[in-house]
C-alpha cells in the first residue's frame, strides 16, 4: 500500500500504513475484539462464521495491528475537533450549563456499491411515492375515494393541516428534504423503519463524521475507494433554487429556532456551507405578503425558506399562536405564491406510524410497482386479519397505539406479564382502528470502539434524500450507534453517538 | 447584511477588545507590582479594579490573588475576563455562519482553554503567564480576523466594535491616571506612568517618539493624538470613521447622515485638540466629551441600521 503523503495528520497521528504480517483477529476471542459479541442480529463487520466480511477487510488489519492507545489517540483527537468546531448540545444541571459533544465514533460504517445501489432505488421510489400521496390528499383525495388508505385515518390525523387543501406546491414536491432511518434485519437486509419528512436532522453530522474518519484513517479511506459526500450542500441549494420561478437572483434563507436549538450548529452549518443566510423569526417580516429580511441597508425580499422550525411554530397568525419563533403573515405570503417553503406545511401527516404502514400499499398504487426496500413488518389491527393474528401473538409483538409517541400506550409482548397482555388485548378489541403491532425489532451491530477495545454496538442507517425537480442522495448517511451495551436506543438524547459510513465505489 | 448578524458582529467584537484590555492590564499589574512599595502597588491596583469595574475600590493592601480573581474569572463580576470572552462566543455562535472557522474556533478553543482555569492553578506558577499567554491567543486571533475574513461590512462593524470600545477604556483609564494626578495623595509617580504606558502596550512606541523621558503632558499628547499607534484615541477614531464609511452600503442617504455628521464632528474634536490647553485638568473633561460622543454614535448607529422601525422603510 502506498505511504499517504498529503493527508492531514497534524492532530491525529502519523501516516496511516498497513503494516505487520497479517493476523486474524477473532471476534470474542483475541484484542482488540475479545469483548466482541456475536449475537442473533446481522453483525455489518463478522460473518456468522466469525470471519470479517471482505468490504471489512483493510480496515480489520489496519485497525487489529495499531495499539489500543493510539487507537485512543485518535478517537481523542476526533473527540476533541468536533469540540472546538463546536458540535455540541448543553446539559443543564445544578443551574450549570454544561456543552457536551454528540459523541463520535472514530470506526466508519460500511456499506458496499451493490446494497447502496438499492437503497438509493428504494428511497427514491418511496419519496416519490409519498409526495404523490401527500399531493392527493391536499388536493382530490382519489386515494381517500378508493378506499385504499382509511379517510377517518387522514383526517383525523394532528399533523394534517387543511390550511394546505387545494394549495400549489412547486413541482408538487412536498417533501424536498427527507432523512429516513433504516435498519438491518437479521437476514441483512434494509428495511425502512421510520420516514422524517418534516424537519430532518442529522446531514450535518454526516459530514463533521466524515471530515474526522478520513484524517484518522487517511489511507484506508484512500484506498477503499469511498464515495464523496462533501458535495451535498451545493445539492442541496440546487434543490431549494429549483423550488422557485425566480431564476434571477433568487434570495434563499435558513430559517431556524436560534442558538438555544439543539440542531442550531447544523442550521448554521447548512447555511454557511451554502452561503445563504440564517435567519430568526425576528429577523422576518411580511409586507404586503411579500417576505423580508431586515438588513443595515434596509429591507431584502426572501424567495425560498429552507425553514427547521416545526408547522406548530412557523405563523402565529395561522398556527400556534404563541409561537415567538415564527414570523406573522408568513402563511398567507405563502398561499400567495410570494415564497417557497422546504419542506411544505403538512408533510407530518404521511410519516407517522399508521400510515407508515401504508407505504409499500402507496407504492403500487401510486407507481404500479413493487417496493424496492421492504418495510419492517407491520400489522394493522384494524384489519380483521391482522387483529386475529396479533391477538394471537401479543407475547411475540410490540403493540403501539398510533396517536401515541415516546413509549406511552404501547405493550412490548416479550417484557410483559400475561396479565398486562390480558388487558392490553382488551384496548386494541375495544378499538383494533387505534393499534399495530410489530415484531420486536433487531438491529444489526457494528464494531465501536469502547475505550479498551472494539465491541459490537447496534446501529441504524440515516441517508438524506433531496427532492426538487429531480430526486438526489449524496452516497453517504448517518450512522446512529447505541453506545451502550445491548441497547437499541440510538437518539443522541438518551446515549446515542453517531459514526462515519462509507459507500463504496464498487 | 443582517441587522441581527450586524448587532452580535460588533458585540462580539466590543467583548473581545474588552477580554483583552482585560488580560493586558493584569499581566502587566502582576508583572510591575513586584516592583513597587505596598503603598504603591495598592493605589495602582485600585486604579486597575476602577477602570475595570467602575468601582471605587478603597483597598487597604493589596492583595493581588483577590483581585486578580475578580478581574479574571469571577462571573459574577460582569465585566470579568471570562465573562467577556463567554459574552464574545455566545455572540459569535448566533453568527458562526457570517464569521470563518478559524476565527470561531480560535475564539471557542481560548475560551474552553480559560473555563477549567482556576485561581490556585495559576498562582503556583507565575500567575502573569497565564495572562499573557492569553493576550498571544487573542492577538492570534485578531491576526486570523484580519486574514481570513472578506473585509466587508461585517469586517467593518467588528472594527466599529473594537474602536468604541477601545476609545471607551483607553478613554477610562486615561482619566483616572490625570485626575489622580491632580490630588495630592497616591498622585501617580514615575513607575505609575511607565506602567500606565505598558496598559496601553505604549512603553516602545511611546520612547520612539519622545525618547525615554517619560512625562505627563507628552503621555497624554501620544494617547491621544498619536495618529499612527493603534492604542491612541485618534487612532481609533479613524477607524471607525473609516469603518462607518463602508457599513450599510445601501441605506437611505437620510440616515447614514445621521452617523456621518457625529463621526466627522468626533473626528474634528480629536484632529483639532491640542494637548497644551488640556492640561491644567483638561484631560478629564476632553475625554469625557470625546467618551460621550462616541456614545452617541453607537446609538445613532442602532436607530439607522439595526434598530430602526420597519414601517420607516416600507
Amino acid at each position: 500500500m502506498q505511504q499517504e503523503v498529503f493527508a492531514n495528520t497534524e492532530d491525529f497521528g502519523g501516516p496511516d500504513i498497513v503494516a505487520g504480517p497479517a493476523r486474524v483477529s477473532r471476534p470474542g476471542v483475541d484484542a482488540p475484539y475479545a469483548n466482541y459479541e456475536l449475537g442473533k442480529p446481522y453483525d455489518e463487520m463478522f460473518a456468522r462464521d466469525g470471519k470479517a466480511r471482505l468490504p471489512y477487510a483493510v480496515m480489520d488489519s489496519r485497525i487489529s495491528t495499531l495499539p489500543l492507545e493510539e487507537l485512543n489517540r485518535r478517537q481523542q483527537a476526533c473527540e476533541q475537533s468536533f469540540l472546538h468546531q463546536g458540535i455540541t448540545f448543553t446539559v443543564y444541571n445544578d443551574n450549570k450549563a454544561t456543552e457536551r459533544i454528540i459523541p463520535t465514533d472514530l470506526l466508519p460504517r460500511i456499506v458496499t456499491a451493490n446494497e447502496w445501489d438499492r437503497i438509493e432505488r428504494g428511497l427514491t421510489q418511496r419519496i416519490h411515492a409519498l409526495n404523490l400521496f401527500l399531493r392527493d390528499i391536499y388536493n382530490d383525495g382519489r386515494v381517500l375515494k378508493d378506499g385504499v388508505v382509511p379517510r377517518s385515518m387522514i383526517y383525523g390525523s394532528k399533523h394534517y393541516r387543511r390550511e394546505m387543501r387545494g394549495l400549489p406546491v412547486p413541482h408538487g414536491a412536498y417533501v424536498n428534504i427527507c432523512g429516513s432511518d433504516l435498519i438491518r434485519n437479521e437476514a441483512g437486509d434494509f428495511v425502512v423503519l421510520e420516514d422524517n419528512l418534516r424537519v430532518p436532522s442529522g446531514v450535518s453530522y454526516m459530514l463533521a463524521n466524515r471530515d474526522v474518519a478520513r484524517r484518522a484513517f487517511p489511507a484506508v479511506f484512500r484506498s477503499m475507494g469511498v464515495r464523496p459526500i462533501e458535495h451535498y450542500p451545493l445539492e442541496l441549494l440546487a434543490t431549494l433554487r429549483s423550488l422557485t420561478p425566480f431564476h434571477e437572483d433568487v434570495s434563499i434563507a435558513v430559517l431556524t429556532p436560534g442558538v438555544f436549538n439543539s440542531a442550531y450548529f447544523e442550521h448554521a452549518f447548512l447555511a454557511r456551507q451554502m452561503g445563504v443566510e440564517l435567519v430568526e423569526g425576528r429577523d422576518l417580516l411580511v409586507n404586503d405578503n411579500v417576505v423580508y429580511t431586515r438588513t443595515t441597508s434596509g429591507l431584502k425580499r426572501i424567495d425560498v425558506i429552507y425553514r427547521r422550525i416545526d408547522d406548530d411554530f412557523i405563523d402565529p397568525l395561522i398556527f400556534r399562536e404563541d409561537s415567538a419563533l415564527g414570523v406573522p403573515g408568513l402563511f398567507n405570503a405563502y398561499r400567495a405564491g410570494n415564497v417557497t417553503i422546504a419542506n411544505a406545511l403538512g408533510t407530518g401527516v404521511a410519516d407517522d406510524k399508521a400510515v407508515y404502514a401504508y407505504v409499500p400499499r402507496l407504492i403500487r398504487y401510486y407507481l404500479a410497482e413493487e417496493p424496492i426496500l421492504d418495510n419492517v413488518e407491520t400489522f394493522l389491527c384494524r384489519e380483521e386479519k391482522s387483529l386475529k393474528h396479533v391477538l394471537a401473538n401479543l407475547d411475540k409483538l410490540v403493540v403501539k397505539a398510533v396517536g401515541e409517541s415516546g413509549g406511552y400506550g404501547m405493550l412490548v409482548g416479550p417484557h410483559a406479564s400475561q396479565k398486562e397482555r390480558d388487558e392490553f388485548g382488551e384496548k386494541v378489541r375495544a378499538d383494533p382502528e387505534n393499534y399495530i403491532a410489530q415484531p420486536t425489532i433487531q438491529l444489526s451491530t457494528a464494531p465501536t470502539f469502547v475505550g479498551n477495545g472494539i465491541e459490537a454496538r447496534h446501529v441504524d442507517l440515516r441517508p438524506f434524500i433531496l427532492h426538487g425537480v429531480e430526486t438526489k442522495l449524496v452516497p453517504g448517511a448517518l450512522t446512529r450507534v447505541a453506545l451502550k451495551r445491548g441497547s437499541l436506543v440510538v437518539n443522541s438524547s438518551q446515549g446515542g453517538g453517531s459514526k462515519d459510513t462509507w459507500v463504496l465505489s464498487q | 447584511m443582517l441587522s441581527r448578524v450586524a448587532d452580535s458582529l460588533y458585540w462580539m467584537s466590543r467583548y473581545i477588545e474588552r477580554a483583552e484590555h482585560t488580560a493586558r492590564l493584569i499581566a502587566v499589574k502582576l508583572d510591575s507590582m513586584v516592583e513597587q512599595t505596598s503603598e504603591d502597588a495598592t493605589a495602582s491596583w485600585a486604579r486597575v479594579v476602577e477602570s475595570l469595574t467602575g468601582e471605587k475600590a478603597a483597598l487597604l493592601h493589596p492583595d493581588a490573588f483577590a483581585i486578580t480573581r475578580k478581574l479574571a474569572f469571577d462571573r459574577d463580576n460582569q465585566t470579568s475576563l471570562i465573562n467577556s470572552l463567554a459574552l464574545a462566543r455566545d455572540n459569535a455562535r448566533q453568527v458562526r455562519e457570517a464569521l470563518s472557522n478559524e476565527v470561531w474556533e480560535n475564539l471557542n478553543r481560548l475560551y474552553l482553554r480559560l473555563t477549567p482555569v482556576t485561581m490556585e492553578s495559576i498562582w503556583i506558577h507565575t500567575p502573569a503567564r497565564l495572562f499573557r499567554e492569553v493576550l498571544e491567543e487573542m492577538h492570534a486571533l485578531e491576526g486570523v480576523t484580519y486574514s481570513t475574513l472578506s473585509h466587508g461590512e461585517g469586517w467593518y462593524f467588528l472594527e466599529l466594535g473594537r474602536h468604541i470600545e477601545r476609545v471607551q477604556q483607553l478613554g477610562r483609564l486615561l482619566d483616572i491616571h490625570f485626575s489622580a494626578a491632580q490630588t495630592s495623595e497616591n498622585s501617580p509617580k514615575y513607575f505609575d506612568w511607565l506602567v500606565l504606558l505598558k496598559f496601553c502596550t505604549a512603553f516602545e512606541p511611546y520612547t520612539k517618539q519622545y525618547t525615554a523621558s517619560i512625562r505627563p503632558q507628552k503621555i497624554a499628547e501620544f494617547l491621544l493624538f498619536d495618529s499612527e499607534f493603534p492604542h491612541s484615541i485618534c487612532f481609533s477614531v479613524d477607524r471607525m470613521t473609516e469603518a462607518l464609511a463602508r457599513v450599510a452600503p445601501g441605506a437611505p442617504p437620510a440616515r447614514r447622515a445621521a452617523v456621518e455628521r457625529l463621526a466627522g464632528r468626533l473626528k474634528a474634536a480629536v484632529d483639532f485638540g491640542q494637548v497644551d490647553e488640556l492640561m491644567s485638568g483638561g484631560v478629564a473633561a476632553f475625554i469625557a466629551d470625546i467618551t460621550k460622543q462616541c456614545e452617541q454614535i453607537h446609538k445613532a448607529l442602532y436607530s439607522s441600521y439595526i434598530t430602526y422601525g420597519a414601517e420607516t422603510v416600507l
